[in-house]
């Protein structure tokens, strides 16, 4: 069990390059969501002077964003890959932290992305939230989705960037869990007992 | 207008395997450097997949580099490329007013020439390669591109006389020692990459440009299909075009392969 004083302190100590499972409580959700966004946004993102890249195909930029809004990170510290609004047909006001793709099944282009925002700022340090590996399966075949997240945490890996995997506990499926014990250092499970910040 | 001077270019004299970056990082790995020096390359494909683009990103590198670089436009307006030019966050004015970098609208110079046949008779042609060689001569250009070869190949129409043109106009190049992307706009079909066919069998390197489906989904691809003078991978990539310029990752292929 993490509680939430520690999982923000874990991910800081984890060495850079690492790549991080957060499995979330499917009954506990949202405590867990803004929990994750909390630790990795935040925590991680504002202690370690790191810059973060929010993949977000759970939900739109918008929830995103103005979560990290209640909890005061900075604009210019959080960047969102926006694989979710387009298909949604929720497109009407994009952000300006934001930069949105056609489909969550555009998975080179997400990687590009990434990519293209970690060359904005070369030399500073990153931290690369993927959210989450349970709506990318809705939307992509396992085999597909193993290629993307091999290559793309091979990539990170290489660059020192510390990546985290939002998975939903119970949600998942055997080829799920088994690719993630395949491209992830670690897996943090929050358990009952962990309180919203 | 001064004839070549004879003999290889010192471009093209320091061996075969001498490179001209692309500027698209990914690009000059697939190619082992970049473009084999002095080779000319057809870029091809269908409207809307980033043909001019990778030649306007070829171009600013090179004048970034200190190497003067010139666009042959038949296609479009020498402003609007500028406008085109300036979503790059590397492009820089100066470049353009101190000749590193030249744009020449190809009507404009039909005009001038007096070449209003729709299709150009053979002393025509001739004219026009004999300006195209006094352009380089004047510009120094060790960067070209002629967009499009297309739109040329369309007032020559018959194919020997493409073939003539082509291999005059490769001639004339590599005298100059110019490294240089002719974009050839093909429909979707697979298979052929130029006009007539012809083109594709004289140039030194052949990138083909495309979409490719996935479930309802349109990537923009590349792949390098020939280059002489460099090993390479044949495989397709995915594009992005950003402000920082083309971004390429491998092309997942997953269990059944893409929808082309």
């Amino acid at each position: 069990m993490v509680t939430e004083s520690d999982l923000g302190e874990r991910l800081r100590r984890m060495p850079p390059g690492s790549a991080v499972a957060l499995r979330l409580d499917p009954a506990r959700y949202a405590d867990h969501y803004l929990l994750a966004i909390n630790a990795t946004v935040r925590d991680v993102g504002i202690e370690t002077n790191a810059r973060s890249i929010y993949v977000s195909v759970t939900n739109p930029s918008a929830l995103v964003w103005s979560i990290a809004q209640t909890l005061d990170v900075p604009p210019e510290r959080l960047r969102i890959v926006d694989a979710i609004s387009h298909i949604m047909m929720d497109y009407r006001n994009p952000l300006p932290n934001a930069t949105y793709l056609e489909s969550p099944r555009m998975l080179e282009n997400i990687m590009l992305r990434v990519e293209y925002l970690l060359r904005k700022e070369p030399g500073q340090r990153h931290i690369v939230v993927i959210d989450s590996v349970n709506s990318l399966a809705i939307h992509n075949p396992t085999k597909l989705l193993n290629e993307f997240l091999h290559i793309l945490l091979n990539n990170l890996k290489a660059r020192q960037v510390l990546t985290v995997l939002l998975a939903v506990r119970d949600d998942s499926s055997p080829a799920i869990d088994q690719l993630l014990a395949l491209v992830v250092d670690e897996t943090i499970d929050l358990g009952e007992g962990v309180a919203p910040p | 207008m001064a004839p070549p001077e004879p003999g290889p270019h010192p471009a093209t004299a320091r061996g075969p395997r001498d490179r001209c970056s692309t500027g698209i990082e990914a690009l000059d790995n697939i190619l082992e450097g970049g473009i084999p020096r002095g080779s000319t390359v057809l870029v091809a494909g269908s409207v809307g997949t980033g043909k001019t683009t990778l030649s306007l990103e070829f171009l600013l590198h090179g004048a970034e580099r200190g190497e003067r670089s010139l666009f042959l436009s038949v296609t479009e307006p020498a402003a609007k490329l500028v406008e085109n030019m300036r979503s790059f966050e590397f492009f820089r004015e100066e470049l353009l007013g101190t000749g590193m970098l030249t744009l020449v609208d190809i009507p404009v110079v039909y005009e001038r020439l007096g070449l209003d046949h729709e299709e150009m008779r053979p002393d025509e042609i001739r004219i026009f390669l004999a300006t195209l060689d006094a352009f380089l001569t004047e510009s120094r250009a060790r960067r070209v591109v002629l967009d499009s070869l297309t739109s040329l190949a369309y007032r020559i129409q018959r194919e020997e006389r493409i073939r003539d043109f082509m291999l005059r106009l490769s001639e004339i190049l590599t005298a100059h020692g110019c490294t240089t992307l002719l974009v050839s706009e093909i429909g979707p079909q697979p298979g052929r990459y130029s006009l007539r066919g012809v083109e594709e069998a004289i140039v030194d390197g052949v990138l083909l440009l495309g979409n490719a489906r996935r479930h309802g989904d349109i990537l923009r691809v590349l792949q390098v299909i020939k280059m002489r003078g460099t090993p390479h991978s044949r495989a397709q990539y995915v594009v992005e075009m950003t402000p920082i310029g083309l971004l390429l990752a491998p092309h997942f292929q997953g269990e059944s392969g893409p929808e082309e």
